[in-house]
């Protein structure tokens, strides 16, 4: 299994690195560190949102309400401040929200056992729903004065980098920090990769997987307040985008397997480049949407099956469950 | 003294007859024939909405418009709102054409999906008025946007703009696979086929999406520093073009043109902060009226549903700096409601 | 008084039914039915004309489109995988209709036949991934799920236009999209039929328990010789076509290729799939639980969207449904079992009067001796678990054993042993008929021959089944021993219907007549129910009048008399009861007596029990299976009785050491021989003043030619 993960990561670095190069010869003002800049700015909302997935497919589980935490959280902070609140009250009560959130899906799939892709199905379903109905009068959420000064985490440049780029590094790290160096991020790798053993060995798997979600949902609702200043206002309706598909491939692609316990936040950021290739190379030789989304998708696809035949899935070893 | 008295009988009994005559004499009232066959027509009558989705300023702004027209008359106001999807708006109309209500409100996905359904819906008896989006199918009215215009009147708007500088002009459109955002597409066509001066340096979809507004025109922008002018197909999406285009410092140096429905929060304080150059707007609350109004005309008029077909485009009004100040140029929707 | 009250109450009173009704497969489905009816009761009282004809057409159209890709999804669920890419199909086959219709102007039967054409194209695209190249289900077909819909926007573009200008009138087409017949929706009357014809195809047919299998366990399957990839790719193909026909409905009945369409299709269908309560991760499934689900799902939606309700109140409404059944739905899969284990063993009333004594100094027949402590042995740690024990007409010796063969020791030392043949199950009873076949019992499996040169033949497993019995009582559970008759008739006890072999002692501490025995005609082949309702008929021999058998109820302590011809015929009667201990096996003794083995002597506290079936309920329910009271099977002895039902000799051994267990026995040439369930062991034991030449089978037919 060891080896099967390193050679996926492997050939997707290696599809990037071909990409990267093709670009950098072929195309005119590819390889300029403002375009690179520009690159990593452009996906680091994804990549925020793929450290939030890694985390729980890593635990053998998988969230697909994340952009319910995405969106709805950070709208609810907007549209607290244009109805006059203080932006401190806002963002608490947001994080609030968002924790309250988490503990449910963390409650749904640890206690009551509901498989994770229904649970969080369902839950993204009940936040967006509960945003449109309660929460937010239109759903592009406008930025406003209150607010100002807090656009400074999604825009402007920390020392020459832009905002979003640093938010995705400093997200980067506090993910790696809680895999790699807590006792908790070792339990998390040892629920995704034997729950059972887990649970037998004396790992209290349930607070850890609950944990695992509400720290999830932090991080999806950190992602959305960082979209919400870059675009200057919050534009719920992206829940109904296909924006969660992106994510999961950013991960899957990466080389984090769905059967969980394995891969890290390097993973991600692989995934997360290649995706970023692709799509600025693409932007810049002025291909349609509907283009880029078929050259992406095939190239996913080669770099999936390349990977199919350099380490085929053996009968034997295969894990029940593992789709 | 005798004759002032008898002179005030006189006069009393004169005020005393006038005062009984009064009525009689007084300015009489008309009864204007038409107006309780109006009330009649509409009294008990129900009228369906369905928009793609509700939350947002449009429909949310045709909705609170068309109930405060049509409630006071009596009629019922329903609402079906599929949520964005168009399979769900699809059943609804199929059930509604079973409900039998006597008018529909039809805001399409497509030009499409609902058209045969319409066409039934007229058959079977029930007024259909397509609104914003219209379909394949006429039916007894469309109210809403010139596409068509909105898309040559940006273009104009950037086109001019750019003159005397590096004609070098972007597009950024909503999804290809709707409609309004091909129309304005072909809007745009119409007027650079005009000037062949213009490049258009990329024209792609964000998919009404404003982060992926945001992501593409920053790519553009770093390989068009001398960019003129960015066409935009709607402002929701817009404000990332807008955003983009800020963090380069390059606002006022490229002319960002879009359209709306004219909120006052998306349209007339983004254009007061620059982020847009120009918005124009559809004016959803003389919208909303204007539908109103094709309401109460149809259930008044005893026409029957599919034999009159018409069509009432909305008077855009362009949003710049100079106007954006002004109270009449954008609306909010608590007032609408109020 | 109190005792016959409880006799009569636990007579007539079906406590068993409550934990067989559970225990059916459909109980499964159980909540998400319950759901599908309070949901369809709320919105018909709170909708005016919810269950009118045109509202329920529109609905079963609907439901039909969706409830074809349901299919599909269910399909690949089941057999492990997940299809995202199923709205993309949707669209991309949608277009493939119109545009063929509307562009190309095809006849409608070529349009159809070229859509599905596509569909399965569309899937197979997703079955080679995944089935042969083994990509993982749910990376591969997000992937396609991306690619569809590009190639689909990416042709829309070019052809919207020309689709979107045509409005075919054309009869047959139309019909497909808003005809139908008796007021049934052509869609609802395609999906009638291909859900029923699916159900038996997942049921019934080969396929379908392939793919089953391959979901419970790929790598088992895989291992069992099942075509793993093969049917895991054609399961992507038929999800393809199924979505297709969908995709076809809809075209005929919108005529649209609006951009959204089939946007979110995944979601919803799988949405449907598990709520209807088909696993993620594969094995388990039907067609019900996907139609319950899909139904569920769109009377949600559609029910909330006709009353008024706002797009986000929808939503919340139905993500608050979806997780409630989910909860529901989870405790009670993952309680089920509980349950059933807990009202499933349903006691009944038994009573028995005091034993007859055993003890020595006690005098009687049972009087214990010490004759059996120094049995020969035979194939000592050799062989496990000869419950019954026979000798051919060369003398011989064959056993079964746990691990599914019949042995065989060579005479005349019974040193040398072989694997006479392979079964599979565990052999009890055994017999052989005239041409020297040997017919054996197995349990869980029926009744199997092995011919003299070892080749294994089923002869049956199957009776009739009968109309009252909620259990499926047509397969046999516990074939459990054996005799033929002189015309070639097979008399063989099967010891209950209601419980697997190794649960056998909680049969006894039910104590109802769950047992029956079963006639198999050699002639015919054919097989039926000669009497049912016994209390473990175990041992069965045909006695010597050539037109009864007698037969050991074990639970019953009693041996009656079955009537199979002759003037009493089809009667029974008691030949011995109250019986010290649970009988077993019955063979012919050479004076023409019969031997019976005893396999466990009765005790005081489980004969008060079964007159206490309350307390046997409660203690059922409340305490863990191995603390529960079990009839003793430590002691056991072998008796002779004669043809009144008197017993003439018993044979004992107190210390067990030797030859601890007796489940049958057999008399050879002097000698008789003995087998024990538990036992690693065959037992030998030389009588007294026996015939030293009888040989069973040749003294009934003669000495074989």
């Amino acid at each position: 299994m060891k080896r099967f993960r390193f050679n996926q990561q492997e050939i997707v670095f290696a599809v990037f690195a071909v990409l990267f190069l093709a670009f950098s010869i072929f195309l005119r003002g590819f390889l300029t560190p403002e375009n690179m800049l520009t690159l990593l700015q452009n996906v680091a909302v994804l990549g925020i949102l793929g450290l939030a997935m890694a985390l729980v497919v890593i635990g053998r589980g998988i969230d697909i309400s994340l952009i319910a935490a995405l969106a709805v959280p950070p709208g609810l902070v907007l549209q607290m401040v244009q109805n006059g609140h203080s932006l401190p009250a806002s963002l608490l009560t947001a994080v609030l929200l968002t924790i309250a959130f988490g503990l449910v899906n963390g409650w749904l799939i640890a206690y009551a056992e509901v498989p994770s892709l229904f649970a969080t199905l369902a839950t993204g379903l009940l936040l967006a729903g509960l945003g449109q109905a309660a929460l937010f009068q239109l759903d592009v959420v406008q930025w406003s004065d209150g607010m100002q000064g807090f656009e400074r985490l999604g825009q402007g440049t920390i020392l020459g980098v832009p905002t979003s780029i640093v938010m995705f590094a400093i997200a980067c790290v506090v993910v790696a920090f809680l895999l790699r160096q807590t006792r908790w991020g070792a339990y998390i790798y040892a629920i995704g990769d034997n729950p059972y053993a887990a649970r037998v060995t004396g790992i209290p798997s349930r607070p850890i997987i609950v944990l695992q979600y509400v720290v999830a949902a932090q991080i999806g609702c950190f992602a959305g307040l960082v979209m919400a200043a870059s675009v200057n206002s919050m534009p719920t309706r992206v829940f109904n985008s296909t924006l969660i598909y992106d994510v999961i491939l950013v991960v899957v692609l990466g080389g984090i397997g769905l059967s969980g316990g394995r891969g890290g936040v390097l993973n991600v950021i692989i995934g997360t480049l290649l995706i970023g290739t692709m799509l600025n190379g693409m932007t810049i030789m002025d291909i349609s949407y509907a283009g880029q989304n078929l050259v992406k998708g095939v190239v996913l696809l080669l770099a999936v099956i390349t990977d199919s035949f350099l380490n085929p899935r053996n009968e034997e070893t295969a894990q029940q469950g593992d789709i | 003294m005798k004759y002032a008295v008898r002179t005030a009988k006189v006069i009393a009994a004169a005020l005393g007859l006038a005062a009984i005559a009064a009525p009689a004499l007084a300015q009489q009232g008309l009864d204007e024939p038409f107006q309780k066959p109006f009330k009649e027509a509409l009294a008990g009558k129900t009228v369906a909405y369905v928009p793609v989705a509700m939350n947002f300023d449009l429909t949310e702004g045709w909705y609170a418009g068309m109930k405060k027209e049509l409630e006071p008359l009596g009629v019922k106001f329903e609402i079906r709102d599929p949520n964005w999807n168009t399979n769900a708006g699809a059943q609804a109309v199929t059930s509604l054409i079973s409900e039998k209500p006597a008018v529909m409100v039809i805001h399409n996905p497509d030009v499409q999906t609902y058209a045969k359904l319409l066409q039934r819906a007229e058959n079977e008896g029930i007024y259909v008025i397509q609104i914003n989006m219209g379909s394949a199918y006429r039916s007894s009215a469309f109210v809403g946007a010139n596409w068509i215009e909105i898309g040559e009147k940006d273009t104009e708007a950037v086109v001019k703009a750019c003159q005397g500088k590096s004609n070098k002009i972007a597009i950024v459109q909503g999804a290809l696979s709707a409609a309004a955002s091909a129309y304005t597409l072909k809007g745009v066509e119409n007027v650079l086929a005009k000037h062949p001066e213009i490049k258009v340096v990329s024209s792609q979809a964000a998919d009404w999406d404003a982060a992926k507004a945001k992501a593409i025109t920053q790519t553009v922008l770093k390989q068009n520093p001398d960019l003129c002018g960015i066409v935009g197909f709607w402002d929701g999406m817009d404000i990332g073009t807008a955003a983009a285009v800020k963090e380069a410092g390059l606002t006022g140096k490229v002319f960002v043109a879009t359209s709306g429905g004219g909120e006052r929060k998306g349209a007339c304080e983004l254009v007061k902060s620059g982020a847009f150059d120009l918005n124009l707007s559809y004016d959803v609350p003389t919208q909303a009226a204007q539908m109103a109004g094709t309401i109460k005309w149809l259930l008044s008029s005893g026409a029957k549903a599919g034999s009159i077909k018409g069509s009432e485009y909305t008077t855009l009004i362009p949003i710049t700096k100079e106007n954006a100040d002004s109270q009449t140029s954008c609306w909010n929707l608590s007032d609408l409601k109020k | 008084m109190r005792d016959t009250l409880t006799s009569l109450r636990y007579r007539y009173w079906p406590d068993h039914l409550l934990g067989e009704i559970l225990s059916k497969r459909w109980t499964e489905t159980a909540i998400p039915v319950i759901l599908l009816l309070i949901v369809g009761f709320a919105l018909s009282r709170s909708i005016d004309h919810f269950l009118s004809p045109a509202s329920l057409a529109d609905t079963a159209r609907q439901a039909g489109e969706i409830g074809f890709i349901g299919l599909g999804m269910a399909l690949v669920v089941i057999v492990g995988g997940i299809d995202l890419s199923v709205g993309s199909i949707f669209a991309l086959t949608d277009f493939c209709a119109l545009y063929l219709l509307d562009v190309l102007n095809w006849p409608v039967p070529a349009v159809v036949v070229a859509t599905l054409a596509c569909g399965a194209l569309l899937g197979a695209v997703n079955g080679v991934l995944i089935g042969y190249l083994r990509l993982r289900a749910f990376i591969t077909t997000l992937i396609t799920l991306i690619i569809y819909r590009s190639a689909f926007d990416l042709l829309i573009q070019r052809y919207s236009n020309s689709i979107a200008a045509a409005f075919p009138d054309i009869p047959s087409w139309n019909f497909i999209g808003g005809g139908d017949v008796f007021g049934i929706p052509s869609v609802a009357l395609v999906y009638i039929a291909i859900a029923i014809f699916g159900h038996i195809f997942m049921t019934r047919l080969r396929p379908g328990w392939h793919i089953t299998a391959i979901g419970g366990s790929r790598r088992s399957a895989y291992n069992s010789g099942i075509p793993v990839r093969r049917t895991i790719a054609l399961c992507y193909v038929a999800s393809g076509v199924l979505t297709s026909i969908a995709a076809l409905f809809f075209a005929a009945r919108l005529g649209t290729v609006g951009g959204d369409i089939g946007v979110g299709l995944e979601v919803i269908v799988l949405t449907a799939t598990v709520l209807g309560g088909i696993t993620l991760g594969g094995g388990k499934g039907s067609v019900a639980k996907s139609l319950v689900g899909v139904l569920i799902v769109l009377l949600i939606t559609n029910g909330l969207t006709t009353l008024n309700a706002r797009g986000g109140i929808n939503r919340m409404a139905l993500a608050g449904i979806l997780l409630l059944a989910a909860m529901v739905d989870i405790r009670w899969q993952k309680n089920r079992t509980r349950i059933i284990s807990k009202v499933y063993v349903a006691p009944t009333y038994h009573a028995l009067p005091p034993p007859p004594a055993t003890e020595i100094g006690q005098g009687g027949p049972f009087e214990q001796n010490d004759k059996l402590r120094d049995v020969e042995l035979i194939g000592l740690g050799r062989i496990e678990a000869p419950e019954d024990v026979i000798l051919d007409r060369n003398n011989n010796l064959y056993a079964g054993s746990r691990h599914g063969d019949i042995m065989r020791f060579f005479a005349p030392d019974y040193q040398r042993m072989e694997v006479f043949a392979h079964i599979g199950g565990q052999p009890l009873g055994m017999a052989f008929d005239r041409q020297d076949n040997l017919y054996v019992c197995i349990g869980g499996m029926g009744l199997y021959r092995i011919t003299p040169d070892g080749t294994v033949e089923k002869a049956t497993d199957e009776t009739n089944r009968s109309m009252h019995s909620v259990n499926d009582d047509s397969r046999l559970r516990l074939a459990d021993d054996l005799d033929i008759t002189d015309d070639g008739l097979i008399f063989f006890s099967e010891a209950t219907v209601r419980y697997e072999m190794d649960e056998w002692p909680i049969d006894g501490l039910e104590a109802r007549g769950n047992g029956r025995i079963i006639c198999y005609d050699t002639k015919t082949g054919a097989t039926h129910t000669a009497l049912r309702g016994l209390k473990f008929p175990n041992g069965i021999c045909v006695a010597s009048d050539g037109q009864s058998i007698l037969f050991a109820e074990t639970f019953g302590c009693s041996i009656k008399r079955l009537w199979f011809a002759g003037p009493k015929k089809g009667q029974v009667e008691v030949v011995m009861d109250n019986l010290p201990g649970y009988p077993d096996n019955i063979n012919l003794a050479s004076d023409g007596n019969y031997w019976l083995a005893l396999v466990g002597m009765r005790s005081p506290s489980l004969d008060l029990a079964w007159k206490m079936p309350g307390f046997r309920r409660r203690m059922a329910k409340r305490v863990p299976v191995d603390e529960w009271l079990f009839p003793n099977i430590n002691t056991g002895c072998v008796v002779k009785f004669n043809e009144q039902g008197k017993i003439l000799e018993s044979f004992w051994d107190l210390r067990g050491e030797n030859h601890p267990m007796i489940t049958s026995m057999r008399e050879h040439r002097g000698y008789l021989y003995l087998g024990g369930i538990m036992n690693n062991r065959i037992g030998r034991y030389k009588l007294d003043n026996a015939d030293p030449n009888y040989v069973q089978y040749d003294k009934r037919w003669g000495k074989a030619s």
